[in-house]
């Protein structure tokens, strides 16, 4: 068991991933709600697999936020790892596997997955919840973007973080003077508040997704841009409801497959010290270790 | 699904809408770390708080799973605000929220329909605007950039001289707390604000401070009463009218005083300002002949024309500029325009009279001078050259009305070292014609000079026409007036008679509405004009045609007697014309006694306004 886990972490590192742990699948069925667990899924799963790819540059944080979306398009490389390690794990172990899709639940609405990848990664130890919203940062990769697979091979499941690096001390430290972190203060949404212990440990984490998804969550505002369109065509008469520079913006995307299309802001992400200071998040610098 | 299929009704939206969303993963609340920890009992415990799915909720509402889901999308839709995104415009780069620094883009401005209608009256010919982009003619020029531009450069330099000295800082920081007076008073983005005042430093702070607002100065001039005022307010659709504290009855509940506007913040930073495109003016043509036409104009074609005007003027940032004419009327408001393109002060004549004209000049020491023809005849009729110290004067530049030679000869005979230049504009063009410093007294003479740099100028059937960079778009909200005023290539008909003389100075002879049609032959009156002022029983003429059942039209003279004690006779003007070689067929035939013209603000005789007695 221990040689196929090392096989399969050794495949991840190889093509990109920062991270790899192995989540217990039966604090995953515990917890995940009905239909969203991994059995719900894959009938016959023994083991989740969490996968972690590194996000950006340090210089990409100083970019304009607008251009942020756009560097990187570090989540489909972490797809791309868990696609490939699903054939890779049926080919050398003979274990079916599923690469599991990042996607909406169709009967969920735009803001259910399928599955939840945090749990996933954040059980298999290679993450931890933040003030940020619960994005998940890791005290050595900082913030990275993941990917699951299921199989039926059994792997021995790792232990979630002992420690959560959020809040760094830097933060604590502005918290106990404002009374807010950089994350909270930053957010051009304000779609976070909480609260930081005597320890300095993460005491309340309060997440407005509503507010957070009209900033970051562009799928959703299709159809009620071509709403706004529609109704827009019946006042002008004409073709600019449809043309406007905004929503000539959406339809580009959706055409092209463009990027940004998920989420297009780091706000909170390019304040944090975990984030944008994590030390093995470089992977030229991490080669040399 | 269908929301018929599901048996939801807008009254179970109305019941669960806000409960669903509550419950749902839309706001979550975390205490601890318990994922993390694997606590199982707080796991639990805060499951509700961290959100619910879509089942749980409906086993706790007792709705179905289908509904639930349906209800919270509706929900979350109904909620859901787009644009969002422009907050993330302006991050980056070392740029990070900040709550105080953020308009939504569309809480920025959006246009009232009067603006908008306005803003429809600005349209050019594309492939003119191409070129005078190309040639550098339109570039991003506004009043309130050059106001910033000299308030950082040469804060402390004067801007106004009223009495006291106001520094270009001194006056941006007047005109951002008018601007917010403005905002408060609800004054929004490309409105009409009427302004009637006279020559003071509020005028100015008023002008400039509804520019910063990206809004729009349409002037009354200072004669103007109730009637005159009433028609252009409607016509303009001015939102506000800033006037004397007298005068605040004559703009019904839209008047108000100066100090009643000012205010004691300034306007916020983040308050976009206006751009070259946008329309800033509104004026009203003096109406010589006709009744008054909006005239808009954005900044490209106004101070293109001020700034290219600014060198052949020979105008430079050390000079002080004072201007006989009303800022009401455009030839005062090119002295702004001239003074804020190059950094100029203005000194500030309240309103003109022979002697404080005399006086101000004297105690200011202005370098330049904008004046009307008139204005200097009544200076040098009160012997006032002789009274004052006028030295101090490099440029004057007259206009408004035809200039009489003798009257540029005497008076650059009396200001020595000043440049007496001629410019000839209109409200639609601003300044179109002027000779130049360094021209020969001659040409001051005799001609409105050459065109200014951006214009084009033709004669066409002895009409002058005009084109260019400073050109008005067409008069606002007038399809009449503006099918009659442009010519099918785009030219624009000024209605004054012209000649070019072979060095290419043009001089203005008359106009097209004055020349008599007599028995089928056609004359302009200004040459008997000109020699009916030279009468020395006159101290002013006006030549109007007047109607004849046989010959179709005939000429009248109106006239303004020197001295009222001394009469004069048709047959006597006739006798001195004849002498003076005037054809027969140019002599007046009827003789009007007035007490004193009609004028304008620029001392422009309106014959309009010349009605035959019954």
């Amino acid at each position: 068991m221990q040689d196929a886990k090392q096989a399969i972490f050794d495949y991840c590192k190889k093509r990109g991933a920062l991270a790899v742990g192995i989540a217990s699948l039966e604090a995953c069925e515990r917890i995940a709600p009905a239909g969203h667990r991994p059995s719900d899924l894959f009938p016959r799963v023994k083991s989740v697999i969490s996968l972690g790819v590194g996000g950006q540059t340090q210089g990409t944080w100083q970019m304009p936020a607008k251009a942020m979306a756009y560097s990187g398009s570090t989540e489909t490389r972490a797809y791309g790892v868990a696609y490939g390690l699903a054939f890779h794990i049926e080919q050398q172990f003979g274990a079916p596997s599923v690469y599991v899709p990042p996607d909406l639940d169709p009967e969920g609405g735009p803001r259910v997955p399928l599955q939840s990848l945090k749990l996933h990664a954040e059980l298999a130890g290679i993450g931890a919840r933040s003030l940020a919203g619960d994005i998940l940062l890791h005290p050595e990769y900082g913030f990275m973007y993941y990917a699951s697979v299921f199989t039926e091979l059994e792997l021995e499941p790792d232990a979630p973080m002992a420690e959560n690096p959020c809040p760094a001390p830097s933060c604590v430290s502005m918290y106990r003077q404002i009374g807010r972190t950089p994350c909270m203060k930053f957010c051009p949404a304000q779609c976070l508040s909480g609260e930081i212990d005597a320890q300095g440990k993460q005491k309340l984490m309060r997440y407005d997704m509503a507010a957070c998804a009209e900033l970051t969550q562009e799928y959703e505002a299709v159809p009620k841009i071509l709403a706004e369109a529609v109704k827009d065509e019946v006042r002008s008469q004409g073709a600019e409801g449809l043309l406007d520079p905004d929503r000539k913006m959406l339809w580009y995307k959706v055409s092209a497959g463009s990027g940004a299309w998920f989420a297009q802001c780091f706000e909170c992400m390019r304040v944090c010290p975990i984030a944008t200071k994590a030390p093995q998040a470089d992977p030229v610098l991490r080669s040399k270790d | 699904m269908t929301r018929e299929q599901l048996g939801i009704t807008e009254a179970m939206l109305a019941t669960f809408g806000e409960t669903v969303f509550q419950m749902s993963h839309n706001l979550q609340t975390r205490e601890g770390d318990p994922v993390r920890r694997l606590d199982w009992v707080e796991i639990e415990r805060q499951r509700e708080a961290m959100g619910l799915a879509d089942g749980q909720i409906a086993e706790r509402l007792g709705l179905t799973r289908e509904q639930v889901m349906f209800i919270r999308n509706s929900e979350e839709s109904r909620r859901f605000r787009i644009g969002q995104t422009a907050y993330l415009l302006d991050l980056g780069g070392g740029r990070r929220y900040r709550p105080e620094r953020v308009v939504r883009l569309e809480d920025r401005f959006s246009y009232s329909e009067d603006a908008l209608r306005l803003r429809g009256a600005f349209r050019f010919d594309a492939e003119l605007a191409r070129r005078y982009v190309e040639r550098g003619w339109w570039r991003d020029d506004t009043l309130p950039g050059w106001l910033s531009s000299h308030s950082k450069t040469r804060p402390d330099a004067p801007a106004l001289i009223a009495g006291q000295v106001i520094s270009w800082r001194e006056l941006e920081e007047r005109v951002l707390r008018f601007a917010e007076g403005l905002r408060r008073a609800g004054v929004a983005r490309g409105e009409v604000v009427a302004v009637q005042l006279p020559n003071t430093p509020e005028f100015v702070i008023a002008f400039l401070a509804i520019c910063r607002l990206g809004a729009v100065m349409s002037t009354l001039h200072m004669p103007y009463r109730g009637a005159e005022i009433a028609a252009l307010l409607k016509h303009s659709r001015a939102k506000l009218g800033i006037c004397l504290p007298p005068s605040k009855n004559l703009f019904n509940d839209i008047g108000r005083a100066f100090a009643e506007i000012d205010c004691a913040e300034p306007l916020s930073k983040d308050v976009p300002g206006p751009v070259a495109a946008d329309p800033f003016l509104l004026l009203y043509t003096s109406g010589t002949t006709a009744a008054p036409k909006g005239v808009p104009h954005n900044y490209h074609t106004m101070l293109s024309n001020a700034r290219l005007g600014v060198p052949e003027h020979r105008l430079t940032a050390s000079d002080r500029i004072v201007s006989a004419a009303p800022f009401t009327h455009l030839f005062g408001l090119y002295e702004l325009h001239c003074a804020f393109a190059c950094g100029a002060a203005s000194v500030l004549l309240p309103a003109f009279t022979p002697p404080d004209l005399s006086a101000l000049i004297e105690k200011e020491k202005p370098t330049a001078l904008w004046t009307a023809p008139a204005h200097i005849a009544a200076v040098r009729a009160q012997g006032l050259f002789d009274k004052h110290d006028w030295s101090s004067l490099r440029l004057a530049i007259m206009s408004g009305s035809a200039c009489p030679p003798p009257l540029v000869r005497d008076f650059s005979s009396r200001v020595k070292d000043c440049a007496v230049t001629q410019l000839w504009g209109m409200t639609e063009t601003q300044g179109a014609l002027y000779t130049r410093p360094g021209d020969a007294l001659e040409v001051h003479c005799s001609s409105a000079g050459r065109p200014s740099p951006g214009t084009e100028v033709r004669i066409a059937d002895g009409e002058l026409q005009v084109r260019g960079c400073l050109l008005f778009p067409g008069f606002y909200d007038n399809d009449e007036a503006n099918a009659a005023a442009f010519t099918a290539d785009g030219w624009y008909r000024t209605g004054d008679l012209a000649a070019v003389d072979a060095a290419g100075n043009y001089s203005i002879t008359g106009r097209v509405k004055d020349i008599i049609n007599r028995g089928g032959v056609k004359f302009n009156p200004r040459d008997v004009e000109d020699l009916l002022d030279s009468h020395p029983k006159v101290l002013q003429s006006a030549v109007v045609p007047m109607p004849d059942p046989i010959l179709g039209e005939k000429a009248c003279v109106f006239l303004v007697l020197r001295n009222k004690e001394e009469p004069v006779r048709l047959e006597e003007l006739t006798e001195y014309l004849l002498q003076k070689n005037i054809a027969k067929n140019k002599l007046p035939e009827r003789l009007v006694i007035v007490p004193d013209m009609p004028l304008t603000p620029t001392r422009k005789v309106i014959k309009g306004k010349l009605k035959l007695p019954e």
